[in-house]
């Protein structure tokens, strides 16, 4: 199951999920502690100059282990779903 | 006898010019399924191609303007495109300006550490409850976290 996760109030991720059809949860994370804890921290990254998350991507399992992760040198460069379904389909 | 009615008209200010905004329009290739990993180098080289046929078309409306007419089509054109290559350069250079510590992220093989946000509706919840799955639901055998910039 996705679960995102950014910087986003709850009401604009809400409206970005609803506009986008997804039923995975989305997640807010304003003052970025999650973010921050995970290392992924992008300072004054936004528009406005606030502070963001990078883009990055974790595949865990039920133990809360890493089994695949992608961290993008772009932010136009997205993931490649074969990688992440090759490592999906690993977790048993 | 030399008129302006025989001299040549260039074509490569608005070729080039061309090929500049088409390199602007190729940053959006991903969002119609094009493999996105190649986008940023298509869209810069696109754009520097074309800015060097527009300063070919400027040169030859400038420098042999005894053969070529079109120096005020040229100018804008190269006005243009020069805007356009600024564009991608700096849009290039920001989509790739990314922090590059995120050493201490969790690598393959490290367990993550548990949180607890609230989601879009509000309602607090914890990464042992996303495992644990939702009423009638079964529970996820496991979770792809998507961090993402926002501002979408």
């Amino acid at each position: 199951m996705p679960v995102a996760i950014s910087v986003d109030a709850s009401e604009v991720s809400e409206n970005l999920r609803r506009k986008q059809g997804y039923t995975f949860p989305f997640l807010s994370d304003p003052k970025a502690d999650v973010i921050r804890r995970y290392e992924l921290l992008h300072p004054r990254g936004s528009p406005e100059g606030t502070d963001i998350s990078r883009p990055a991507e974790f595949l865990i399992d039920r133990s809360g282990t890493v089994r695949w992760e992608n961290f993008t040198e772009d932010v136009r460069v997205r993931p490649r779903a074969d990688e992440l379904l090759a490592a999906a389909s690993a977790i048993r | 006898m030399t008129d302006t009615t025989t001299r040549k008209r260039t074509l490569a200010p608005w070729v080039g010019l061309f090929l500049t905004v088409l390199g602007a329009l190729s940053n959006g290739l991903p969002f119609i399924g094009f493999p996105a990993a190649s986008v940023p180098w298509i869209s810069l080289l696109l754009s520097l191609t074309g800015f060097v046929i527009v300063l070919l078309g400027l040169w030859r409306a400038f420098g042999q303007s005894t053969v070529y007419a079109g120096k005020l089509s040229a100018s804008i054109a190269a006005a243009f495109s020069l805007l356009f290559l600024a564009g991608a350069i700096d849009f290039f250079w920001s989509a790739r300006h990314i922090p590059a510590e995120s050493a201490a992220a969790p690598q393959v093989g490290q367990r993550v550490p548990d949180f607890t946000l609230p989601d879009s509706t509000g309602h607090s919840v914890s990464l042992t409850q996303l495992f644990s799955g939702s009423a009638g639901k079964e529970p996820p055998k496991g979770l792809l976290l998507i961090f993402y910039r926002g501002y979408w």
